[in-house]
C-alpha cells in the first residue's frame, strides 16, 4: 500500500527499495503447511485472545511468554484514502496527524474555552474559504480581511494549547518507535512500550478515539503541504507514482492520491476532519491488537476498561464505484531530469479472489532473490537493467488493484527494452509451465518468512490486526497455508495468461529529459 | 472528579472549570506504574580461538532458525583513492563470484531451494560475511558460508556486471534532491576527499581489477581480523564445537593497523545546489560533530534528546508544530564509535521559505545560549525518554549479540550499555548548557540548500557569500569506448584509460591533417561560421531546427536557433553560459551543459587537427574496425577538454566516425557521428553530413549548407544581454 506517515522514513537509497516505499506493497505473508510444533496455528490458539466489545472493537492479545518485559501494539481502523470525500483528498491522512493532537484532557490549558476559541477558528475559516473560492463577485477585501481574522482566531485558540503534549507523555515514558500511517485501504498507529506501561497505553490509545480535539490543525496542514512536497512534488519517483496510479484507475478512489492534491490540503477544514472521524472511527471499524510478555487475563481487562467506552456508530455505507475494465493500454511518459525508469501494471481481483494466493506466488517467483526470473533475466543475463521486480498489492488490496513490473535500465538501455524483456519473461509464463524446483522455492520461501515473523512483537501485533480486519479472523494469517501449498503450476500460467495481456496494462515512463544539442 | 464540586452552588463557574482542568491535566499521571520486573538479558557466550578469531554465541530457541555473521576488519575507509568503489565491488562479487568450487548462480540455486542465505557485503571499516537458515539446513549452508570465507573465486563476469550495476548506480546518484543534500552535505562536514564519504567514480570503478578482489581478501581475510556472531536454535557446546572444528586451524595473518584519516570540513558559509525540478529546499547546516568516548557523550545524548529528538524536542516544536515550516526536521550533535560524526541541524521546506527556515534554525541555537537555555524540566523529560526507552536496547537476543560485538569490534567495555545508564542518569542541566555551548555553532556551520534558488523567499545570498557546489558527475575517462552492437561489453564506460601518442597514432593523424587541407591552411583558421539542419529524430523535441554557429577558437561558440517553438541562441565562453530569446537571457546553462557545449568545440575536426603537433594531445591507434563497408583504423585521441575516438579510411585519411561519451541532461551518452559529403570549403575539406547516434540509436542528422572562414564575428555576440534574468 502506498503510505504517508506521521514521521518521515530514511529515504533508502537503492532503488527498488524506493518503489517499493513508495508502492509499499501489503504483500500477505505467505505460509506453508509445515510449521514446525511451537509455531503452527495450534500453539498459536493457546497464546492469542480474540474479543469483540460490546461496542464492536476487535481486540487481540497475543503473549509471548519469557521473552522481554515489552509488548507492542497495532491499531488498524479500517478506513483510508478511499474513504476520502470528493474535493477533500487527502483527509484520512490528516486525522492520521490529528491523533497526535490530544484530548479534552492532553494538550489543554483550559478546554472549555479552547473549546469555544476552536469553534471560532472554523466559523471564520468556512465564511473566508466561502469568500475566497467564489467563481465570480469575490471580494478581494473581504477576502483579506477574513483571512486576517481566522489567523487572529488561529492565535486565540493557540493560547490554551500545551502542544505536543500527547506525543511527549508516550515519549517521555519510553516509547518505541512511534509512528502512524494511512493507506488507501486503512489507517494504522502503533508504537512499543515496556510492560509496565500497558495501561498507560490503553488509556492513551482509547482516550484519542474517544475525544480527540482537532487543534493547531491549519499549521498541521501546512505540515502534511511540507509531506506532500517532499514525497510527490519534489521526487521524480514520487511523481512517476502519482501520475502512474491516476492513469490506471478511471473510477475507483484507488486513482486519487492518499497524501492528497494540494488544492484540496488548502481547503479543507477541521470541521471536515472531524466529520471524518465521526463517520469511520468508530469502534466495529477498528481492531487493536498486542504482543508481548504480560499476564493475557490482564491485558485484556486493561483492553476492555478503556477501549469499551468509545461510543459506537452504525457503519457507514463503504461502497464505492469498481473499477471497470481497462480494454486498452494506457501509457504515461514523465521527463524528468533523471535516470530512466520503466514500470507497468495489470488490473486484478481484490485480495478475496480465489487466486489470490497464485498472484502472490508469482510476485515471490518473479522478484524473490537471486533467483527470481527478473533478476536472472534482466540483470544477470541481459544485463539491461540494474533492478527488475515485479509485484502485486498495489496501491492497496481491500479492492481491484495492480500487479506491477518495475526495472531501471542500464545506462545506454532504454525503457522500451526493458519493457520488451519483461513481456518475454510474461510469454514464458503463459506459455511454459514454471519447474518443479521454482514451485518449491516459492513454497519454501513462504514457510520461512511467516516463521521469520513470528518473533517479533511488532510483526505479530501488526499481522493479527491486519488478517483479523482483512477476513474477520487472525487464524487467515495461518490458513493461507492451504492457500499457497494448492498453487499449481497450471494455475500459474492460467492466470499469467488472463491478467497479462496489453488491453489490462498500464505503463508509467521516466525519459530522461536529454540536453539535445546541436551536433 | 467529585460530582460535589460541579453541584456546589457557592462554587463559581471559572473555578469548576479551572479545577477540571488542573485535574484532567494530571489524569494520566495516576494510571499506576508498576515496577518493571527484574530484567536480565542473556548474555552471548565469548569464545577467542587460539588463532584470535572471537566467537559469540546466543542460543535463542523461540523459531527454528540460525543466523550468523562475520565482520572482517578492513572497509572502503582504507581502499587507495584511485580505486574508490573496490570494497563495495568486493563485497558483492564475493558471493556472487561463487567459490572455487561452486559458482554464484549454482549457489544460487542451492540456496534458495532450502530458503536460506549467504551474502557478503562492505561498509566503511569492515566487510561482512552472514548466513540465515532453517536449523535442519544449517550443516548444508554452513559449507557454503565457509567455502566462501576460505576459497572465494571472485569470477571476473560477476566483476564485470558489479562494476555495470556500479556505473548505473553512479549515473543515478543525482535523481533525487533528497538524497543529493544528505550526501552533499556530509562532504562538507568531513571534506570531499574524506574516505567515509568520497564517491566511486566511473574511472575507479573502471579500475579495479579482479586481482584487486583476490588482494583484498588475501590482505584482510585472517581469523585474528574476524569477529564471528551466532545466534539461533542450537546447542551451544555442540556449536562452539562446530565453529572450532571449522576454523581454530586457520593459522593467524597480519595485523590490521586502524587507519590515520583526515577530516577537513568545509569553511562556515553558504553552499548552494540549484535544482529547478523541486519545489522544496533541503537546508543541511554541518560541522564535525565527535567520538564516543569523548566524557561528553552522555550529556551529549541528553541535549540530541531535548533539541532534535523526538515532538517534545524544540526543533519539531517550534519549526514544524508551532509554524508548520516543516515535515522532517531534526538535529544533534553526532557520535560514532571510532571517528568523529557529523553534527546537523536539517529540515525541508517549501521553496519560498528556504530563508526563513534557515533563519528559524538559527534562532533556535541562538535561543539555547541566550534567553532560552535548557530547563530541568527539559532535561528531566530527555532523560526519561532515554531511560524509560533503555529497555529497547536489549529487548531481543539478536539485539543483545550486536551490542557486544561492536563494542568488541570498536574495542568499548562489555558493559558499555550498564556505563551509558549510569552515564545518562548523572547528566545535569549544566552538563548540556556546557556541551550545546561547546559543540553548537553558529558560526562554525556550513549549511548546504538543495533547491530552486529562483523561488527562494530572498536570495540566499542576502545571507552571506554563497558558494556553488558542482555535482556535475565526472564522464567516463578514455569516452571512446562503444564499439558498436557486435561487441556489447565493451560499451562499459571507463573501458579506457588515458594512451600514450604512437607512431601509427601520429601518422594517422597526418593523414588526417592533410585530409583537412594541410597544416598551414588549418592554422590559419581562428573563426568559422556555418548555416546547418537538424534533424531531431529522438528525444525531447523531435522536429527541424535550422541553425548558425559562430566559433571563435579555443572557446567562444554563439548557436542562434530556429525552430516550430520558437527562436533562440546558445552563447557558451568561459566568462557566460546562457541560453537568450528576443534579447533577453531565459536560462543560464548548468554547469554539466556548459561543459558539454565547450566539449563540442573541442571535438571539432578542425580543432583537434590544428593541436596535432601539441604535446598535450595523445594520438594512440589502436587496431581497427569496420565503419560501414570501410576498413579503418581507430585512433584514439586525447587532450585538455577531449577525449574521443577516431575511425579513420587509411586511403584517404578522411575521419569516417568518431565515438566519443557526451553529457546528456543527466548522465553520459555513448554518442557516435558519421562523417560524409565532403566538400571544398577555401582550401579545406570538410564533410557536409553529420549522421549522430545516441547509445546505439539514431539520434539526429546534421546537413550543412554553407561554412565561412574567418568570418568577421563582433565579440558583443558573446555577451549577455543587459536584463535580469527571467526568475
Amino acid at each position: 500500500m502506498s503510505r504517508v506517515a506521521l514521521l518521515s522514513q530514511p529515504i533508502p537509497r537503492n532503488y527498488s527499495a524506493l518503489i517499493r516505499q513508495a508502492l509499499a506493497v501489503a504483500v500477505l505473508t505467505m505460509v506453508l503447511a509445515v510449521l514446525s510444533a511451537a509455531q503452527d496455528l495450534a500453539a498459536f490458539e493457546k497464546r492469542v485472545t480474540v474479543k469483540k466489545l460490546p461496542n464492536g472493537l476487535t481486540a487481540i492479545v497475543c503473549v509471548r511468554p519469557k521473552t522481554a518485559p515489552v509488548f507492542s501494539f497495532y491499531t488498524n481502523v479500517d478506513a483510508g484514502s478511499v474513504q476520502d470525500p470528493m474535493g477533500k483528498t487527502g483527509l484520512a491522512h490528516m486525522f492520521e496527524h490529528m491523533a497526535f493532537k490530544g484530548t479534552d484532557t492532553i494538550g489543554t490549558k483550559d478546554y472549555a474555552a479552547e473549546k469555544v476559541a476552536l469553534q471560532k477558528v472554523e466559523d471564520v475559516y468556512a465564511q473566508y474559504i466561502h469568500e475566497r473560492d467564489k467563481p465570480v463577485d469575490r471580494d478581494e477585501a473581504k477576502t483579506k480581511q477574513l483571512e486576517q481574522q481566522w489567523q487572529d482566531a488561529i492565535k486565540e485558540a493557540q493560547q490554551y494549547v500545551v502542544p505536543n503534549q500527547f506525543s511527549e507523555i508516550i515519549e517521555s515514558n519510553g516509547g518505541e518507535n512511534v509512528n502512524a500511517s494511512t493507506s488507501e485501504d486503512h489507517t494504522e498507529y502503533h508504537y512499543s512500550f515496556a510492560v509496565n506501561r500497558l495501561e498507560l497505553w490503553a488509556y492513551l490509545e482509547s482516550s484519542r478515539f474517544i475525544h480527540p480535539v482537532f487543534r493547531e490543525f491549519y499549521k498541521e496542514r501546512d505540515v502534511v503541504k511540507e509531506e506532500r512536497r517532499m514525497r510527490t512534488d519534489s521526487s521524480p519517483i514520487g511523481r512517476l507514482i502519482e501520475q502512474f496510479i491516476e492513469t490506471s484507475f478511471s473510477a475507483h478512489p484507488y486513482h486519487r492520491p492518499t497524501i492528497g492534491y494540494m488544492s484540496d490540503l488548502n481547503t479543507f477544514s477541521a470541521t471536515d476532519a472531524q466529520e471524518f472521524f465521526n463517520r469511520y472511527y468508530i469502534p466495529s471499524n477498528m481492531v487493536v491488537a498486542v504482543a508481548g510478555d504480560f499476564d493475557p487475563n490482564q491485558a485484556m481487562g486493561i483492553i476492555e476498561k478503556y477501549f469499551s467506552q468509545i461510543p459506537s456508530h452504525p457503519k457507514p455505507d463503504e461502497r464505492t464505484t469498481t473499477e471497470p475494465p481497462q480494454n486498452s493500454e494506457r501509457t504515461v511518459v514523465l521527463h524528468e531530469r533523471s535516470q530512466p525508469i520503466y514500470l507497468e501494471g495489470y488490473h486484478r481481483p481484490d485480495y478475496r479472489d480465489k487466486d489470490d494466493a497464485v498472484y502472490d506466488a508469482l510476485a515471490d517467483l518473479l522478484s524473490e532473490g537471486r533467483t527470481s526470473r527478473l533478476y536472472r533475466s534482466l540483470v544477470r543475463d541481459k544485463k539491461i537493467a540494474s533492478e527488475a521486480e515485479g509485484g502485486t498489492g498495489f496501491p492497496g488490496v481491500k479492492y481491484p488493484h495492480i500487479f506491477y513490473f518495475f526495472a531501471a535500465p542500464m545506462p545506454g538501455h532504454t525503457p522500451e527494452e526493458v519493457a520488451t524483456a519483461i513481456h518475454a519473461e510474461i510469454d514464458r509464463l503463459k506459455k511454459e509451465h514454471i519447474t518443479d524446483d521454482e514451485l518449491k522455492m516459492v513454497k519454501t520461501r513462504a514457510k520461512a518468512n511467516l516463521l521469520r515473523s513470528l518473533d517479533d512483537n511488532e510483526g505479530l501485533a501488526t499481522n493479527l490486526a491486519l488478517y483479523q480486519t482483512l477476513y474477520g479472523d487472525w487464524r487467515e494469517l495461518f490458513r493461507t497455508v492451504d492457500r499457497i501449498n494448492a498453487v499449481s503450476k497450471a494455475d500459474i500460467r492460467r492466470v499469467a495468461g488472463q491478467v497479462f495481456v496489453p488491453t489490462n496494462r498500464t505503463v508509467g515512463i521516466i525519459e530522461s529529459a536529454n540536453a539535445g544539442g546541436a551536433q | 472528579m467529585s460530582k460535589f464540586f460541579l453541584r456546589a452552588p457557592w462554587c463559581p463557574l471559572w473555578l469548576v472549570l479551572l479545577f477540571v482542568a488542573v485535574t484532567n491535566a494530571q489524569e494520566w499521571k495516576k494510571i499506576p506504574i508498576p515496577t518493571l520486573p527484574a530484567f536480565h538479558p542473556q548474555e552471548p557466550k565469548r569464545v577467542e580461538l587460539p588463532n584470535g578469531m572471537v566467537i559469540f554465541l546466543q542460543e535463542d530457541h523461540e523459531l527454528p532458525f540460525i543466523d550468523m555473521t562475520a565482520r572482517i576488519r578492513g572497509g572502503s575507509r582504507v581502499e587507495p583513492a584511485t580505486k574508490t568503489g573496490l570494497v563495495s565491488l568486493y563485497g558483492e562479487v564475493w558471493r556472487t563470484g561463487g567459490t572455487k568450487s561452486q559458482t554464484g548462480d549454482q549457489l544460487d540455486d542451492y540456496l534458495e531451494i532450502r530458503a536460506a542465505k549467504v551474502e557478503t557485503g562492505a561498509n566503511a571499516d569492515s566487510t561482512t560475511i552472514g548466513l540465515s537458515s532453517l536449523k535442519e539446513d544449517f550443516n548444508d549452508v554452513f559449507k557454503v558460508f565457509t567455502d566462501l570465507l576460505r576459497d572465494p573465486e571472485f569470477r571476473a563476469d560477476k566483476l564485470e556486471l558489479a562494476k555495470r550495476e556500479a556505473a548505473d548506480s553512479i549515473s543515478r546518484r543525482n535523481d533525487e534532491a533528497s538524497q543529493v543534500a544528505a550526501r552533499e552535505a556530509a562532504k562538507l562536514a568531513y571534506g570531499k576527499d574524506n574516505p567515509y564519504v568520497r564517491e566511486p567514480e566511473y574511472a575507479t570503478v573502471d579500475a579495479v581489477t579482479r586481482q584487486d578482489l583476490v588482494d583484498w581478501h588475501n590482505k584482510y581475510v585472517y581469523p585474528n581480523n574476524i569477529i564471528l556472531g551466532v545466534a539461533g536454535d542450537f546447542d551451544p557446546a555442540q556449536m562452539e564445537a562446530k565453529l572450532r572444528a571449522a576454523f581454530a586451524s586457520w593459522a593467524k595473518g597480519p595485523a590490521v593497523k586502524p587507519p590515520d584519516i583526515q577530516f577537513t570540513p568545509a569553511k562556515p558559509g553558504y553552499y548552494l545546489i540549484k535544482r529547478e525540478d523541486v519545489n522544496q529546499s533541503w537546508i543541511r547546516m554541518v560541522t564535525l560533530g565527535t567520538t564516543r568516548r569523548n566524557p561528553d557523550y552522555y550529556a551529549i545524548e541528553v541535549f540530541n534528546e531535548a533539541f532534535g529528538g523526538g515532538f517534545s524536542a524544540r526543533l519539531i516544536q517550534n519549526i514544524r508544530t508551532a509554524q508548520g515550516l516543516a515535515y522532517a526536521v531534526g538535529g544533534g550533535i553526532s557520535t560514532r564509535f571510532d571517528h568523529p560524526g557529523i553534527t546537523q541541524l536539517a529540515m525541508a521546506t517549501k521553496s519560498e521559505s528556504t530563508v526563513k527556515a534557515i533563519n528559524s534554525l538559527f534562532e533556535q541555537i541562538d535561543l539555547l545560549k541566550t534567553s532560552k537555555p535548557v530547563t530541568d524540566e527539559e532535561i528531566k523529560r530527555a532523560k526519561d525518554t532515554i531511560l524509560n526507552n533503555f529497555v529497547f536496547n536489549f529487548d531481543t537476543p539478536g539485539k543483545v549479540l550486536q551490542e557486544r560485538m561492536a563494542y568488541e569490534y570498536y574495542g568499548y567495555p562489555p558493559d558499555f550499555l550498564e556505563q551509558y545508564r549510569a552515564g545518562i542518569e548523572k547528566v545535569t542541566t549544566a552538563d548540556v548548557a556546557r556541551v550545546a555551548n561547546k559543540y553548537l555553532h553558529k558560526d562554525q556551520l556550513a549549511v548546504l540548500v538543495t533547491g530552486n534558488a529562483a523561488d527562494f523567499d530572498k536570495p540566499l545570498s542576502s545571507l552571506g557569500s554563497v558558494q556553488n557546489v558542482d555535482i556535475t558527475i565526472p564522464p567516463p575517462p578514455g569516452s571512446a569506448t562503444q564499439q558498436g552492437s557486435e561487441k556489447p561489453t565493451s560499451n562499459d564506460p571507463a573501458a579506457q584509460g588515458k594512451k600514450e601518442s604512437n607512431p601509427e597514432g601520429k601518422a594517422l593523424v597526418s593523414k588526417v591533417v592533410q585530409a583537412l587541407g594541410g597544416a598551414e591552411k588549418l592554422n590559419s583558421v581562428k573563426s568559422v561560421k556555418s548555416k546547418f539542419t537538424v534533424d531531431q529524430k529522438t528525444g525531447q523535441m523531435p522536429g527541424q531546427i535550422q541553425a548558425e554557429s559562430s566559433i571563435v577558437y579555443p572557446d567562444h561558440m554563439k548557436l542562434d536557433m530556429t525552430m516550430a517553438q520558437g527562436s533562440f541562441s546558445i552563447v557558451v565562453t568561459p566568462a557566460a553560459a546562457f541560453v537568450e530569446s528576443g534579447g533577453q537571457v531565459i536560462q543560464e546553462l548548468p554547469p554539466s551543459r556548459r561543459d558539454e557545449s565547450m566539449a563540442q568545440i573541442h571535438r571539432d575536426l578542425i580543432y583537434i587537427a590544428q593541436h596535432a603537433s601539441d604535446p598535450a594531445f595523445t594520438f594512440a591507434a589502436s587496431g581497427s574496425e569496420k565503419s560501414g563497408d570501410t576498413d579503418t583504423a581507430i585512433v584514439d585521441v586525447s587532450g585538455p577538454g577531449v577525449d574521443l575516438r577516431w575511425f579513420v579510411d587509411p586511403q584517404s585519411g578522411k575521419v569516417v566516425r568518431e565515438t566519443y561519451q557526451a553529457m546528456g541532461r543527466s548522465g553520459p551518452e555513448n554518442t557516435e557521428t558519421a562523417f560524409s559529403d565532403w566538400r571544398p570549403v577555401n582550401g579545406l575539406n570538410l564533410p557536409f553530413h553529420r549522421a549522430n547516434k545516441q547509445n546505439g540509436q539514431d539520434a539526429s542528422t546534421t546537413q550543412f549548407t554553407s561554412f565561412e572562414l574567418n568570418p568577421q564575428v563582433d565579440p558583443k555576440i558573446f555577451e549577455k544581454p543587459a536584463s535580469a534574468p527571467q526568475q
